[in-house]
This record gives structure tokens, sequence and C-alpha cells, in this order.
């Protein structure tokens, strides 16, 4: 218990931060909104066309205001020197992985409960069935469980927000197609159990993530 | 000596590889001589995979361990490995033309998965030369290859699931493949396998005159 | 014979990567040689001083 306890106060801090300024909500939301407005010109109004490339142009919208919301988890602490603080408090490196991830999956999370029926308003589309929500939440684990990983590292690199981009799609394309499928599936009017085969190997994803994560976020993060 | 002998083994096997696969093995039925670009296919995709496990068990010994020569080995197999992607990627996509028609085909799991293995390679390097400090590098690149490395089974997952174009070439599965065929494919793989190593040493022997020069510069300051 | 083009195209193209890797790797070496002798002499010199 004692372990979530601290988890929980490095997530709440982040929170608390985030909730006085609200500047990273409000900008991946922003940006969020943007890119389905782009999608949609350059798509044309094509309702049948829509139908089809929606889930895409849903996953490509997460994935990019992922990299966008990720980005900001540790450069504000790196610029204002609070990283240094956070290192030389009295808990291990996986407390503060997992507060860190908790914090990131807490941000897209709001995010996502924004721009999903902002989706389904503008598409036409049901997006706000209990299948595309849980895709959305097993989905955003995996992008923060590594996001969280590689932000921590690429604050630490000459150009910080190039890095993690790089970085970080190439490891989530697999999520990226299970997430897209199974969305297609329920569009298609499948049941859980046509979906149920992306479902696991997005879960699979999220558990090797984690472990490896845990074990190595040490390296990235020490001095 | 070793190495020279190593040099010469490679050299007689690549030589009995071209025997094999331009006199030896029959040329194919369906695609004729186009096929034969498959003998060198397989050795690249294996030596690009090879070459990935090497730089991610280099890199998890670097991170245990905390020695540099296991990063050397990482950091050589890597590049040595991006060269064989590149080449995999090409002669997937010469194979591809005559085969199906097109450059490059989304449906085939191996060149997509290749390609994003190529990524993964160029991530590595990203990490390693944009570290603030040379030290992080090392270990910033070497989480990069182990972070890969837990990716490459699901990638090959869900690529393979992904597509519904093509099932996978008929040559992979061992029953389908004629044996002097398959006695190529194994030649022709051994080889490259030879001379991924003589090239791994020799990059390896680089690293280290790098960082002779590296603690000479300390001295003469 | 009418793809022996896509087969030609296809060796050349990883004998040619190769090569310029080797070649590539040679010019490296020779360099960092010329470079350790360099310094070699240098703190040579320095040494008799």
């Amino acid at each position: 218990m004692k372990f979530w306890s601290k988890v929980i106060t490095i997530a709440w801090k982040d929170a608390l931060s985030e909730m006085r300024t609200k500047e990273t909500i409000s900008a991946v939301l922003v940006f969020t909104l943007l890119v389905i407005v782009i999608f949609n010109f350059t798509f044309g109004a094509n309702q049948e066309v829509m139908a089809v490339v929606a889930p895409g142009i849903l996953w490509t919208t997460f994935v990019f205001a992922g990299v966008l919301s990720l980005n900001r988890a540790f450069i504000p602490e790196k610029e204002q020197g609070c990283l240094e603080g956070l290192m030389a408090c009295p808990v291990s490196r996986e407390v503060i992985y997992t507060g860190k991830v908790m914090s990131n999956l807490f941000f897209m999370l709001i995010v996502e409960s924004i721009a999903l029926p902002i989706f389904a308003f503008l598409f036409n589309l049901p997006f706000l069935s209990p299948q595309i929500i849980v895709i959305a939440v097993v989905t955003t684990i995996g992008f923060v469980t590594v996001g969280t990983l590689f932000s921590a590292l690429a604050v630490n690199t000459k150009a910080r927000e190039m890095v993690l981009p790089i970085l970080f799609l190439p490891i989530v394309i697999p999520i990226l197609i299970g997430a897209v499928k199974a969305s297609e599936l329920t569009l298609a009017g499948q049941s859980w159990n046509d979906l149920a085969l992306w479902l696991q190997i997005i879960v699979a994803f999220n558990v090797i993530f984690l472990v490896v994560s845990l074990l190595i976020f040490d390296s990235v993060i020490a001095e | 000596m070793k190495r020279n002998a190593l040099l010469m083994l490679s050299f007689i096997l690549m030589v009995a590889a071209l025997y094999l696969i331009f006199i030896y093995v029959p040329t194919e039925s369906k695609m004729g001589v186009v096929q034969r670009i498959f003998y060198l296919m397989v050795p690249m995709g294996w030596i690009a995979m090879l070459a990935f496990i090497v730089t991610a068990t280099g890199s998890i010994l670097y991170l245990t361990k905390k020695s540099d020569k296991w990063d050397a080995l990482a950091l050589s197999s890597c590049e040595v490995g991006v060269v064989f992607t590149t080449l995999a990627l090409v002669t997937g996509s010469i194979w591809a033309k005559p085969v199906w028609g097109v450059w490059w085909d989304w449906g085939t799991p191996r060149l997509t998965s290749t390609l994003i293995l190529w990524f993964i390679y160029l991530a590595y390097f990203l990490a390693r030369n944009l570290a603030t400090e040379e030290y992080r590098g090392a270990t910033f690149a070497a989480v990069a290859a182990i972070i890969g490395l837990a990716d490459i089974p699901i990638i090959i997952l869900a690529t393979t699931l992904w597509q519904g174009l093509h099932p996978p070439p008929l040559i992979f599965q061992e029953g389908g493949l004629d044996p002097k065929m398959r006695f190529t494919v194994l030649m022709s793989v051994i080889a490259f396998t030879v001379l991924y190593i003589v090239l791994l040493r020799f990059r390896i022997s680089l690293r280290q005159s790098e960082a002779e020069l590296g603690t000479l510069k300390e001295l003469d300051e | 014979m009418e793809n022996g083009y896509y087969l030609l195209a296809a060796f050349t193209a990883v004998w040619a990567g190769v090569f310029a890797y080797l070649l590539f790797l040679s010019g490296r070496q020779v360099r960092l040689h010329q470079k350790i002798n360099a310094i070699k002499q240098v703190l040579k010199e320095k040494e008799s001083k």
C-alpha cells in the first residue's frame, strides 16, 4: 500500500499543477479538434468515405495528441528545475515512473473523453459505444507506458520535442494496428468476440512494456 | 590471423553460395529466374533480425554490467544491421515488382515488419547521437534497443494479422520447398551470416581504435 | 529470361551495398590510424623535450 500512496502523491502533484494552469490539456484538446477538422477537409465530405477512414482518423489523431501530451510530461519539470527535486525525493524510480504513467493516463483520458463525443457528433458515427471506449482505454494505457519512458529519455537529449515521436511511433505501430482494426470491427457491428483477438494483442503489449519499462526506467533517469 | 581465416571462410562460402544460386539450383517453374532473388532476400531478412537481437543482447549486458565492450558490440551490430536491413528492404522491393506487380506491397507482413524494424534501428542511432552527454547516449540507445526487441514479436503478430492480401509466401513453408532449394537457401544464409560476423568484427575493432584515440587525446591535454 | 533484370538488380544492390559499407569502414579505419599515429608522434616529442 505504501507504494501506491507514493504513486498517487506524484500523480496528484501533476494533476494539481495541471488544474491550475490547464495548459497541456487545453492545448492538446485544441490540437485534437484541429486535426479532426483538417482530416475532414483532406478526405472530403463524402459520408461513405468517412465511415471507412474514420477509425484511422480517430487513432491518428489520438497518437499525435499523445505525442504532444507526453512531451509535456517531463519538459516543464526539467525547465523549472523540478526534475532534480523529484529525483531527490526519497522514493524509488519505480514510484516516479508509475506516478508519471498515472498522470499521463489521466490527462490523455480527459482529452479523449472530450474528443470522442465530438468525433461521434462530427462524423455522425457511433463512437460512443462501450467497445470503442474499452479500446480507447487499453490503447491509451499502451501509449503512456512506452511514452512515459521515452519522454523521460527525450528530456535529456538535444532536440527534446523531436526525439519522442521518432522513438515512440515505430514502437506503438502494433497497438495502433490493433486499435484501428478493433474500431473498424466495432463500427461494422461485430460483437465483442470478434474484437477479442485485437484487444488481447493490445493488453499483451501493455503488460510487456509495463514490466520492461519498470525494469529500465532507472537507467533513463539516473544521473 | 584468426580474422584472415574468417575472411577466407567468408569468401569461400560466398563463392559456394553463388555457385548454388546460379548453377546448382533448378529454376522455379512458375516464377522463373526471378525466384533466385529469394536466395538473397532470406539471408538479408535473417541478418536484419539477428543483428538486432545481438544489438539488444549487447544493450542488456551493457546496462547490467556497465562495460564498454558490450556497448561496442551493440553499436557495431546495429550499424552492420542497418545496412543489411536496408538491403532486405531493397531486395524485397525488387522481388515484389515482378512477382506481385508493385514495388511495395503493404499486404506483405515480412516487408512491413522489416520496415518498422528499420525505423527502430534508426531510433537507436537517434537516441545515441542526440543525448546531451556521450555516456548517456550509450544508455539511451540501449534502452531503445531493449524496447525494440520486446516489440518485435508483437509487430510480427500484428502485421501478419492485419494484412489480408497475400498469404505468407509458399516458399517459407518447409514442406513446400524442393530439397535443392532448401539447401541453397541454407547455404546462402550461412554465407551471409559469416559475412555479418566479419563486418561486425571489423566495426568492433574500429570502435576500439576510436576508444584508443580518445584516451590518447586525453593524454595530450 | 524476361525478368533477369530484376535478378541482376537485386544482386547488384546487395553487393554494391556491402562493398560501399566495407569502403566506408576502411576509410574510417585509415583516418583513425592516421590520427592515432599523429597524436603518438606529438606525445613522443613532448616526452623528449
